[in-house]
């Protein structure tokens, strides 16, 4: 698989360093903001794959943040990082969309795992939506 | 649980035998180009493998949550909540996956998911809003009726000061309001509980950083305005009251120190002597308390929630006490004995709670006029007393006053009064610590109920009930006195500094200079305690009773005379230490059982359980085997793993894949194999009619091979005549397996590979087999399906051939399943080693035993092949490199 890119957000500033040199040391193409909306300003200009989400951050927390990617970048995958094992957020964070929902303290690997699927997840949904496109086109010059 | 396995095995291989439809289907499906499929296949794939992801991690955890129902291993909300979490998550994606596999169908299962995690939801909410009430309560107005609010600890001593008219400290409580008020200005229990989850437990270590980290993180939080004016309002009244400037005593009440069983002796922390300025500071440092090691530890023991503890905090006008102590209106050691108890040292009680001297002891009758039955004074070599502006100073005693009675006789009497006053006025044996002021005035510091129950049920070392040192075994201590009855032996683990804590091994020996409370933690690891200083009142004492280790104090240079790591036996009755292991038969009444039954987390688990971990749908063929009927998250889980699985495997009936993009493999010369690239199964793309070996990137496909052409077929084995006629009768008599009958995939082979996958389905002569297998770094996700049917003999051989090659591959770990002349197998969440062994042996298989079925009838020969087979399969796993035949 090509690289993925992947964006960690999180504003425990050890937790995410550290984190962002683990992703790199196993060949991912990590980048770490510390809060929701730098990660919404990083998005505007620079392509990923999959955003690792802490839910509470001071400012704009998880939830939200992933309402917003949702809305602005719906292809992009969102998994969902916290310190808390709440049922409730976990569930409405899938409902909105997330692709799963990790708690801390999490085994690298496991996080690596998730984020493979998920940046998997996303380049299928983008296979079918440019074939959809391609079926479009075609049908377009057939009518024309 | 086994017969649902049973039943979904069956009825997954009866999927499996339509599984891609290539040689079986009836229907013609409409032919899909390659790209289609391709996009098909991996969509669904990727689906299904989450699905099985999910599934599994949920069963794990549910596996998980069933152990610890034996109760027999402590955990805390922190294990209830985050399995809740994680089993919830877990389910909602596989009915996320399922409905992904198949649109719309499955939408039901939704609804139920959210009716079965409303009803787990309050067992383990975290409860908040406030408790309203004073945030302050000044000690004069606190009686037994306000445990509810100042713990108690505070409540005890108001109702002997209110309803006795005994003379205790003056002062106030922070109430269970006030400390309530702190944490929620500061929001500090998400972040403590934040903390708590991220940190494994289990390891001492980890738990010293992260009971330090959250301390701090409650010492540095700010007290908010309302409750510093109430807290110096209070001092102000005290002042004007009393004069002068004040100093107090901060120390713990918490509402939980009630509960039948738990002392909670020593965990909390208090501050003695603390300047008026400083108060709030000293307050926190208790409040924080709540977060020590010790504290921690015996929650997580007693199964007790954090908000089962809630905190009060009293803050009480410093006693500077000449002498002080703490008295048991029982023997502590033996409830039945008609004595109080009373243990005293010079200055402050501080020294004979952390036990670090040994202090003056009195046996005195229950009788008036209370009387001296036994009377030890101890060696007190320091005595803590208060400095005259803050703070409280360790002096080493003068030589004379170190041997000195620490009471008179008459002093002794007095306290033995009043004691027995309380406990009249209770009801029931009291644990008192007391102060004799400079005026020689009595004050007591607290009372509380004696837990003396689960010491008097042991047996307890009777003075001259000696059972002699055992033949041949070597004394290497004697003396001191018995904090905790029993014996036990263990290697010796010395520890002098917290450092060595750290590291302090299951099972050992605990030497320690003095008992300090610091070594609580360790107690729930230690065999026995033994301590050069220390009494039986101490708090390590308590906790050691309480956690049923023998304890032995007071043996002075036992440091030096215990080797580290040699293997000693305590026995604590005797006051002996043993050298190496020593069988004492000692009465010991039963262990605790289950310790976990019955605490508030227990019961959280509990109730959390009965909505996760039953399974009522267990057959797929029953007109209940419904969304409607799932009733738990494993019903729920079961159900959608059925259906995925019926899902996943229609694949191959639904779709159809075009004949000219398979590749022929070449093996030198091209083979009667051909191969379909779902994904990236090829190491590149591949323009011509064929594929060679080193192409192929597929790692089950590769095993396969291996095993398929490790050793050369020598074609069918000699037959008996009988088997001959067999084949001949069957042959004739249905002619859908006559090979030569044409038929576009009657002798084509077809590998559908990816890179971690594989499917086959092949037909040599009478013989199919499929197989599917997924093989990669990711355990949880690893398995292979395979199906063994058909054959040219009568039924009866054909069945016995299923069943041998069924019994061949139950002995490396396959569930197997034989019906008719089909067998079944399947294995799954192996590591990728053993997932390519096994398809290797597979591979072996599935070219060896083509034919077995001709010689089938007879005993001796059937003995033959499988030790012939085992041997050659013995060959196949060592076997190197992919090769052509």
């Amino acid at each position: 698989m090509e690289t993925i890119r992947v964006l960690l957000v999180d504003d425990e500033v050890e937790f995410l360093d550290t984190l962002l040199k683990r992703m790199r040391k196993r060949q991912v193409e990590a980048a770490g903001v510390y809060s929701a909306e730098d990660a919404l300003r990083y998005l505007e200009s620079s392509p990923v794959d999959v955003v690792v989400l802490d839910v509470k951050m001071p400012g704009m927390d998880g939830i939200d943040a992933l309402k917003a990617i949702k809305e602005r970048h719906p292809l992009v995958e969102v998994i969902m990082l916290t310190g808390h094992a709440n049922v409730e957020v976990a569930i409405q964070g899938m409902e909105l969309g997330a692709f799963d929902y990790l708690m801390k303290p999490m085994d690298i690997d496991e996080l690596l795992y998730k984020v493979q699927d998920a940046c998997k997840k996303k380049r299928l949904h983008e296979k079918r939506i440019q074939k959809r496109k391609g079926v479009e086109a075609e049908e377009e010059n057939g009518t024309a | 649980m086994a017969s649902g396995l049973r039943r979904g095995l069956e009825k997954w291989a009866k999927n499996v035998s339509g599984w891609f439809g290539l040689s079986l289907s009836k229907e013609p499906v409409p032919e899909e180009s390659l790209e289609d499929l391709r996009l098909a296949f991996q969509n669904r794939y990727h689906h299904f493998k989450l699905l099985l992801n999910a599934n599994n991690r949920a069963l794990e955890v549910m596996t998980e949550m069933e152990e610890m129902l034996q109760g027999t291993r402590p955990f805390g909300m922190t294990f209830v909540r985050s399995r809740c979490t994680q089993v919830s998550t877990a389910v909602f994606q596989i009915i996320q996956h399922l409905n992904a596999l198949a649109p719309g169908k499955y939408t039901e299962l939704y609804e139920r998911f959210r009716a079965i995690q409303k009803q787990i939801n309050p067992y383990i909410s975290i409860p908040h809003g406030s408790v309203s009430g004073p945030l302050v309560l000044p000690m004069d107005q606190v009686d037994k009726e306000s445990g509810d609010l100042v713990g108690s600890k505070m409540a005890n001593l108001g109702e002997v000061r209110r309803h006795l008219g005994v003379a205790t400290p003056e002062g106030f409580a922070v109430t269970v309001c006030g400390v309530a008020r702190f944490f929620e200005e500061n929001d500090l229990q998400v972040e403590i509980d934040r903390r708590v989850q991220a940190v494994p437990s289990d390891r001492l270590d980890d738990l010293f950083a992260l009971s330090a980290q959250i301390q701090q993180l409650i010492i540095a939080a700010p007290v908010p305005e309302d409750l510093r004016e109430a807290v110096q309002g209070q001092v102000q009244a005290l002042k004007e009251r009393l004069g002068g400037r004040l100093r107090f005593a901060v120390r713990s009440s918490s509402l939980a120190e009630d509960l039948p069983g738990m002392s909670f002796a020593g965990q909390f922390r208090s501050e003695l002597n603390v300047g008026e300025e400083n108060i709030l500071q000293a307050f926190k440092e208790v409040v924080a308390s709540k977060y020590g090691v010790a504290a921690m530890t015996y929650r997580l023991r007693h199964g007790l929630r954090d908000e089962d503890v809630a905190m009060c905090v009293g803050c009480l006008v410093m006693v500077d006490a000449v002498a002080s102590g703490v008295l048991y209106t029982r023997n502590p050691l033996n409830i039945r004995d008609d004595v109080l108890v009373i243990n005293a040292v010079w200055g402050l009680p501080k020294s004979v709670v952390d036990g670090s001297v040994s202090p003056d002891v009195w046996v005195v009758s229950r009788k008036e006029p209370h009387t001296a039955l036994e009377r030890r004074i101890g060696e007190k070599s320091v005595k803590y007393v208060c400095y005259p502006d803050e703070g409280v100073c360790r002096l080493e005693t003068a030589g004379d006053e170190r041997r000195h009675a620490s009471l008179t006789d008459a002093q002794v009497a007095d306290l033995a009064r009043l004691a027995l006053q309380i406990e009249a006025h209770y009801g029931g044996a009291q644990d008192i610590e007391w102060a004799l002021d400079g005026s020689g005035r009595l004050v007591i510091l607290q009372t509380r109920p004696f837990e003396g129950r689960s010491a008097a049920d042991r047996p307890v070392h009777v003075a001259g009930d000696d059972r002699g040192v055992p033949e041949g075994v070597e004394v290497l201590a004697e003396g001191g006195v018995t904090a905790s009855s029993g014996v036990a032996s263990g290697p010796v683990y010395v520890v002098r500094r917290d450092a060595d804590a750290l590291q302090f091994p299951e099972g050992a020996v605990l030497v320690v200079a003095q008992a300090l409370p610091r070594w609580a933690p360790l107690l729930g690891r230690a065999a026995a305690v033994v301590s050069e200083q220390g009494s039986v009142a101490g708090h390590l004492a308590n906790v050691a009773r309480e956690f049923r280790v023998p304890a032995l104090f007071g043996l002075s240079g036992v440091m030096e005379r215990l080797q580290p790591g040699r293997t000693v036996t305590v026995d604590a009755d005797q006051g002996r230490v043993y050298d190496g292991l020593v069988e004492i038969r000692v009465e010991r009444p039963e262990e605790r059982q289950a310790l976990m039954k019955g605490t508030p987390v227990y019961e959280a688990l509990e109730g959390v359980s009965r909505l996760i971990l039953p399974l009522h749908l267990l057959d797929p063929e029953s007109p209940d085997f419904s969304p409607k009927k799932c009733r738990s998250f494993h019903d729920i889980t079961r159900f959608c793993h059925e259906k995925a699985v019926d899902e996943m495997f229609r694949f191959g009936s639904e779709h159809r894949f075009p004949q000219k993009s398979a590749k022929q493999l070449k093996c030198r010369v091209p083979m009667q194999f051909w191969i379909i690239n779902l994904d990236d199964g090829f190491a590149e793309e591949i323009a011509g009619p064929y594929v060679t070996l080193d192409q192929i990137t597929s790692v089950p496909m590769l095993a396969l091979w291996q095993g398929m052409t490790a050793i050369p077929w020598e074609g069918p084995p000699p037959i008996d005549s009988k088997g001959f006629m067999s084949i001949l009768l069957e042959a004739t008599s249905n002619p859908g397996l006559d090979p030569s009958v044409a038929s576009p995939y009657g002798v084509r082979n077809y590998f559908m590979i990816s890179r971690n996958f594989c499917s086959l389905q092949s037909r040599f002569g009478f013989h199919f087999s499929t197989l599917e297998a997924l093989v990669d770094e990711r355990t949880s996700q690893n398995y292979i399906s395979f199906q063994f049917k058909g054959g040219a003999a009568d039924r009866t051989r054909r069945i016995l051939r299923a069943r041998f090659v069924a019994e061949l591959l139950e002995s490396f770990d396959f569930r197997c399943e034989v019906r008719e002349d089909a067998a079944f197998a399947r294995l799954e969440g192996r590591s990728q080693d053993v997932m390519v062994d096994r398809l290797r042996i597979l591979g072996y298989l599935i070219i060896h035993t083509r034919q077995l079925d001709m010689v089938m009838g007879n005993a001796g020969s059937v003995q033959h092949y499988r030790s012939k087979m085992l041997q050659e399969i013995e060959t196949v796993r060592r076997a190197e490199g992919v090769s052509c035949p």
